[in-house]
């Protein structure tokens, strides 16, 4: 409280009840208040601050903007209105706001300790680097105390950092950087960790890496404390880079005989061995090196490897993994460079059973030895499962000829087994047959395990999933399976409760959202898919705010390592293709929703803010956060998710995103030049800018143009789906399969004619017009061949057995977007037609014209508009009958083959739920085709 | 079998098979924030050879000096179902403990649910005792209370009385607990 006078400041106690009514959300009784103060106290200028932030609160964020100026022009010095303005300025999203306030602050109060410290914070927030160097140092000049002086330091790094141009963050603001730690460090001012770990950052930047090891291993290295191993961490990275390989070897080498289970030290050990061998590298007279002893060959290496086992093998208490996997790591590295020795060690068979044996009851037991697989001939695999089985203690046969463990240990290992076996391929080379009784076999473990704790193929696995559930109703592999497997079936409706079961929040809606956001939409389920992209949107548009608060927290507490860490992770989230997406998606959604039924298209896309001329999306530096290894997969090597797959699916991804911002564009386009249902006049159209806007459109077709021809490449190219557990592919083939694409393409083609047509007038060139004549009959075969596309059943019975087709769904749902785009463009065609129709009907009336035939240009839109309405009736008279039938549809009376009478309860509950997920999908589709139906009406001429 | 080191944000992005345990709760990103701005020796985690994260740990030290009540405290620990009964959790205590001694803390605590018996057992075995209870520390999720939890202490070696943790008498609210 330095800055105030006195200590029992009188306003402090008028402004309290404005607080309280603030902190409370009573945001009506605070400007009341402010509003009773501000009688009697005209220049309490905190109260008219606190007002704002009443009125902001309230959603009248232009008056709170300006009652806020009337005291930000006043440049106020005093404390409260310092922090009330920068509140309001946070909530307004105006981070440069705050600035100037503080800028004006330190100018009227120049030596402020605390202004001046609010506005370091202030260009912080912003990521002002450079004035936070000079703010820093200002701070250090009034009150000279170390960490402000380092902050203008570090803030001289984030230049270095976030500098286009390397060669001036090498040749100036590092060493600039350096240069002023220097200066501290001759001083002998150097007291506290995070100071050495900044010189530390500073160094390892400018890649003076002895440097940086000298001050590790001297004085003032030892004040690094605070982190565990810090210091030999450090050591050990700046080693492998300088490739000090026998320094290397010694420290991984002293690690390990402290932590025996320290995996990255066994690797770093490795490593430096083999580098240290090829260098054919002797031990000097006298120590080895200054981290201790050295070792230089590979019986050195096998001989510490089996003593770290004789000393596990001889303890008493739990033993440690890690000296057991050493030793398969070792074999591994031996057989790749060819040498003999391996065999000292044993074989590999052997000793991974000798691993089994001793964890076999772990869970993590699969994932240990899979990494080792591969040191087995694919000719030693029965061998080897056969070997394991042995360690598995199972029970006498039961009457179904399976034998069943009696523990939970044994069951454990029971489980690793046949993870293997599956990972070795062995499931999937069985025929069907095989595998069903695999799968047999698997059930009857699956139900015993209970007492401790085709397209019929795919229901039984809906079945046995949710009798799993119902057993463990916190397992998340279940949840995310049933999710994926009823996506799957097109079937969205259990998913919200699959997934909100899941209690995904925060960053998992940027690591798993798209489960939901993939299909939500796309299987016809609206209100569910605005939910979900909401979300997620919440979550990114706090991230910004949030992240920023914490850069300055690092400044602070001199956590100089972990800003550039949360500026990067704010990058990430912001540059996040999955954001993009639900960005886009939502709007698009609004649209198809509400667009010309609650609102007109223009109003629709003016309160979204929509600009079509801008692009929005980082296209470049896209982030692909997926979490795609979410699901566990047990499948062999061939079937498992590759840098490759993850890679492709970015690309389709983005792909299928740019197909979709370029239609979200269009639209844009398509509103900006349409004209507002009040003034109908040609006249007034070319002095509106309607030109430069129509220039807008044609850049932004002739781009969709390009990625559909991209995207029909990319589908043709990879046939081949994503593994199992993989990406879900985008609705990209469908879309084009669809015939969607093509149609709504054709759609704002049409825009174009029309644009034409409304600049020349009805006098233009005839070829132009029959451009347009032709465009017609084309548009509706194309509209047409969607539709024929989403005929058939969505669920039937036949043979006795339960069929879905959920490809049906997707394509009404295409279906409906399409008639959105059609209805939009039309619309807009209307609006051009109509004036050019009156006056063309004024100036007949004024020749005395008898009303002969119109001509062809409005004939042929009415002819065009009246196909489209009997198509639409032909669409929803599809969909009453798909709703009546799949309601008729008694799945009750379906007998299931190989199932007992309890899972068959399971899959058919699994069935139902299917069943009224379609019915729901039906009915919102429906709905929303019935509303743009009724749209047609404004489009008579 | 393990590779701990510091927890960076990019983590955030992986924890899922951790976290999806119905028992962790995933928070939201200013209070990873916050732990990595002002205690990151604190926040460590275990990685498996495949890259997978096996579990973390996440404290901070509070209290004052001269009150006896510096201390290390225990925000999370969670280990993924795959990686249990290794011994990790045991593994991360003890780092976070070594940390605390560094720091010249008098003792460490950790609240824990009263009905996660697995838990409690296990932080028993690993040397702590019940100091107090605190009466409906955790809500639902639409805030209503939920259930009480134990305050757990164990004292390091500058509380060499082991003041810090004898019992409280009586059980105490969560609005009486610094």
């Amino acid at each position: 409280m330095a800055a105030r006078g006195h200590v029992h400041d009188p306003n402090d106690r008028r402004l309290r009840p404005i607080y309280d009514y603030l902190d409370n959300g009573n945001n009506k009784m605070a400007i009341q208040q402010a509003d009773k103060l501000l009688k009697k106290h005209k220049d309490l200028h905190c109260a008219k601050v606190l007002k704002a932030i009443g009125l902001q609160r309230m959603g009248k964020q232009d008056e709170a903007f300006t009652l806020s100026q009337e005291v930000a022009t006043l440049e106020p010095t005093d404390e409260n209105s310092l922090q009330a303005l920068t509140i309001l300025y946070r909530e307004m999203h105006r981070p440069e706001l705050v600035i100037k306030l503080y800028e004006a602050a330190v100018r009227k109060v120049p030596t402020s300790e605390e202004y001046h410290s609010h506005l370091f914070m202030a260009y912080a927030r912003v990521g002002e680097y450079k004035k936070m160097q000079q703010a820093g140092m200002a701070l250090y000049k009034i009150v000279p105390k170390n960490p402000y002086y380092f902050w203008s330091v570090m803030s001289l790094v984030m230049q270095a950092i976030s500098a286009q141009d390397e060669k001036l963050s090498q040749t100036m603001f590092l060493p600039l950087a350096e240069r002023m730690v220097e200066k501290m460090v001759k001083e002998e001012k150097i007291d506290a960790e995070a100071e050495v770990q900044l010189y530390f950052m500073i160094l390892e930047r400018l890649g003076k890496y002895e440097e940086a090891l000298d001050l590790l291993r001297g004085q003032l290295g030892e004040k690094l404390t605070s982190e565990l191993q810090s210091r030999e961490n450090k050591c050990m990275v700046l080693y492998r880079r300088l490739e000090c390989w026998p320094e290397c070897n010694a420290l991984s080498f002293k690690l390990l005989l402290k932590n025996p289970d320290d995996w990255q030290f066994y690797l770093s050990y490795f490593e430096s061995l083999f580098h240290l061998i090829d260098q054919g590298w002797t031990p000097p007279e006298g120590e080895h090196c200054v981290e201790g002893e050295v070792h230089s060959s590979v019986e050195q290496a096998i001989s510490f490897v089996e003593e770290r086992i004789t000393a596990e093998d001889g303890k008493d208490s739990r033993p440690l993994r890690g000296p057991y996997l050493a030793r398969l790591e070792l074999i591994k590295r031996l057989r790749e460079r060819g040498c003999p020795e391996e065999q000292q060690l044993g074989e590999p068979l052997e000793l991974m059973s000798q691993f089994f044996v001793k964890f076999g009851s772990k869970p993590c037991c699969i994932t240990d030895l899979k990494i080792f697989l591969d040191l087995l001939n694919p000719d030693q695999y029965v061998q080897f499962i056969n070997r394991l089985m042995e360690a598995v203690p199972l029970g006498a046969p039961e009457n179904n000829g399976v034998a069943l463990p009696g523990d939970t240990r044994a069951l454990q290992r029971h489980l690793c087994v046949s993870q293997i076996t599956r990972l070795l391929g062995l499931h999937h080379m069985l025929d069907a047959a095989g595998k069903l009784s695999v799968i047999r076999e698997l059930k009857s473990h699956y139900h015993n395990g209970l007492q401790f704790g085709d397209e019929n193929m795919l229901w039984q696995c809906l079945g046995i999933l949710e009798e799993g559930l119902s057993h463990s109703p916190s397992n998340a592999q279940f949840k995310l399976l049933l999710l994926l497997l009823f996506c799957q079936l097109g079937a969205f409706e259990p998913v919200v409760d699959l997934y909100s079961s899941l209690d995904a929040k925060h960053v998992q809606h940027d690591t798993i959202g798209y489960l939901l956001t993939r299909y939500a939409e796309s299987l016809g389920q609206f209100a569910a898919a605005s939910q979900s992209c909401n979300f997620s949107l919440r979550f990114f548009h706090s991230n910004q705010k949030d992240t920023s608060e914490y850069i300055i927290q690092a400044y602070k507490y001199g956590a100089f390592e972990k800003i550039p860490e949360f500026i990067a992770f704010r990058n990430r989230l912001n540059q996040s293709l999955h954001f993009a997406q639900v960005r886009t998606e939502r709007m698009l959604l609004d649209l198809f929703l509400e667009a010309d039924i609650s609102s007109p298209l223009e109003d629709s896309v003016k309160s979204m803010s929509l600009c079509p001329e801008e692009d929005d999306i980082s296209w470049d530096n896209m982030r692909d956060n997926r979490d795609l290894t979410v699901l566990t997969s047990w499948d062999p090597k061939y079937r498992q998710l590759t840098a490759e797959h993850r890679q492709r699916s970015l690309e389709e991804e983005a792909l299928w995103l740019r197909v979709r911002s370029l239609t979200l564009r269009l639209v844009g386009a398509l509103a900006s030049i349409s004209h507002p249902p009040s003034t109908h006049n040609s006249e007034k159209t070319t002095e509106n800018g309607v030109v430069p806007k129509a220039s807008t459109l044609q850049h932004l077709l002739s781009q969709l143009e390009s990625t559909l021809s991209q995207a029909s490449q990319f589908t043709e190219k990879h046939t081949q789906p994503y593994p199992f557990f993989g990406p879900p592919s985008t609705r990209l083939a469908q879309a084009l399969a669809s015939g969607s694409c093509q149609c709504q393409l054709s759609a704002f083609q049409l825009t174009t004619l029309l644009l034409e047509l409304e600049i020349a007038g009805l006098d233009m060139p005839p070829c132009v017009s029959e451009k347009r004549q032709h465009w017609y009959p084309n548009a509706l075969l194309l509209f047409l061949e969607i539709l024929s596309k989403c005929k058939g059943d969505l669920l039937e019975v036949k043979d006795g057995q339960c069929k879905a087709q959920p490809s049906l769904l997707e394509r009404l749902v295409f279906f409906v977007e399409t008639t959105s785009v059609v209805l939009w463009v039309s619309g807009y065609c209307g609006g051009v037609l109509r004036p050019l129709k009156s006056s063309l009907q004024k100036k007949k009336k004024k020749k005395k014209e008898t009303t002969v035939a119109l001509p062809e240009v409005f004939t042929g839109f009415q002819e065009y508009t009246s196909s489209l309405q009997t198509l639409l009736s032909q669409s929803l008279d599809h969909i009453k009958g798909q709703e009546v039938s799949l309601t008729a549809l008694k799945l009750a009376d379906l007998s299931l083959e190989g199932q007992n009478s309890e899972e068959g309860t399971f899959t058919k509950a699994a069935m139902d739920k299917v069943q009224s997920s379609y019915l729901r999908s039906l009915q919102e589709v429906g709905e929303l085709l019935r509303k743009r139906m009724d749209t047609m009406k404004a489009l008579k001429i | 079998m393990t590779t701990l080191r510091a927890f960076t944000c990019d983590d955030l992005f992986k924890f899922n098979n951790i976290n999806l345990d119905p028992l962790t709760e995933t928070y939201g990103i200013p209070f990873y924030l916050q732990y990595l701005a002002h205690w990151p020796e604190y926040f460590i985690v275990a990685e498996a050879p495949g890259g997978e994260l096996m579990g973390y740990i996440m404290g901070k030290a509070e209290g004052l000096v001269p009150k006896e009540e510096w201390h290390g405290h225990v925000t999370a620990l969670s280990v993924a179902p795959e990686f249990r009964r290794l011994g990790l959790a045991a593994k991360l205590m003890e780092m976070l403990e070594e940390i605390s001694e560094r720091k010249d803390a008098f003792f460490v605590d950790l609240f824990v649910r009263v009905s996660n018996q697995v838990a409690v057992n296990m932080y028993k075995q690993l040397g702590y005792s019940v100091y107090r209870t605190v009466i409906e520390y955790y809500s639902a999720s639409n805030g209503e209370p939920d259930e009480d939890a134990y305050d757990m202490r164990k004292a390091l070696s500058r509380d060499t009385e082991k003041k810090s943790i004898i019992p409280l008498p009586h059980p105490v609210r969560p609005e009486d607990i610094e």
